[in-house]
């Protein structure tokens, strides 16, 4: 799916991004570029990190990682 | 699958508008900003359980680049005039296969109600042996066409337009779909809409060809 009409940037790209550890959609416009035009994108790059599986897992364990320190946003995760 | 080169491909749209009546005819009055993206039909199918969300699909003849069609002045004015802030994900594929089990789509199918759904797969090919291995199974459930495209930008990446007889045949086949209907479970995530459940509501062809 393309995403971003103004970069072209697609979902897939996207994904990867927020697999590579964005959790915002400013995140992802600093990685990618997606979103930093005219933003009419934002919600739809917001869905795509909430429905990444590791947001998703950290979202469910977010006592875990509150109790232990654990700084879910800035964890590098790839795929 | 690469997305260079010339070709033929079309573009898909599931989102809510303000006004349906208004933005249809906007459209019909506006062939010169679809012409200029190369457009050569414009369908719409109307959800049947969710006021003013629509699917549009636009056939494009031949273009180099989707993203310098995604990107022209038509497509956004296309979602101002729409009364769309947020602009929704866009699908942008080729036809993999057009399966009918009766003739073939035509102005006569105005009004059939049409199952929708955006997805990610496995394997495409994969998908399609099991597509061909469940027709007659597709059929005693209702189905009349299954429309298959393979998005450019992702090869796992599919669109499927199913026609079906009515709408509680629909709801049978959202509620307990086919094994083989893999994109029925996989929607609604991320970039992905809901499925969607419609009727075929208008079909535009522009230009000379047509």
């Amino acid at each position: 799916m393309f995403v971003c009409l103004c970069t072209g940037a697609t979902s897939h790209a996207v994904d990867e991004v927020v697999a590579n550890g964005a959790r915002t959609s400013r995140d992802i416009t600093e990685a990618c570029g997606a979103g930093g035009d005219c933003g009419r994108c934002r919600r739809t790059l917001r869905a795509i990190i909430e429905a990444h599986p590791e947001v998703t897992d950290c979202k469910s364990k977010n006592t875990d990682c509150k109790s232990k320190n654990i700084d879910c946003k800035s964890k590098s995760i790839s795929r | 699958m690469g997305e260079d080169g010339l070709r033929s491909f079309i573009l898909a749209c599931d989102f809510q508008v303000d006004d349906v009546d208004r933005m249809w005819g906007w459209l019909q009055k506006h062939h010169d900003g679809l012409e200029s993206i190369g457009a050569h039909h414009v369908a719409m199918y109307e959800s049947i359980w969710e006021p003013r969300r629509v699917l549009v699909t636009i056939g494009i003849r031949q273009s180099r680049s989707i993203r310098d069609v995604l990107r022209s002045p038509a497509i956004f004015e296309w979602f101002d005039i729409s009364g769309v802030d947020d602009i929704p994900p866009i699908f942008g594929g080729e036809v993999i296969e057009k399966i009918d089990f009766g003739p073939p789509s035509t102005q006569e199918h105005i009004g059939e109600i049409v199952m929708g759904a955006m997805s990610s797969v496995d394997d495409v090919a994969a998908l399609m042996e099991k597509v061909h291995d469940g027709l007659e199974r597709f059929k005693e459930r209702g189905l009349r066409k299954i429309w298959v495209y393979r998005a450019l930008d992702d090869g796992r990446e599919v669109l499927i337009l199913q026609e079906i007889g009515d709408e509680l045949r629909a709801r049978q086949w959202i509620e307990h779909p086919d094994a083989a209907a893999e994109w029925m479970t996989n929607s609604g995530l991320g970039a992905y809409p809901t499925r969607f459940v419609g009727r075929f509501a208008h079909l535009m062809s522009i230009g000379e060809q047509e």
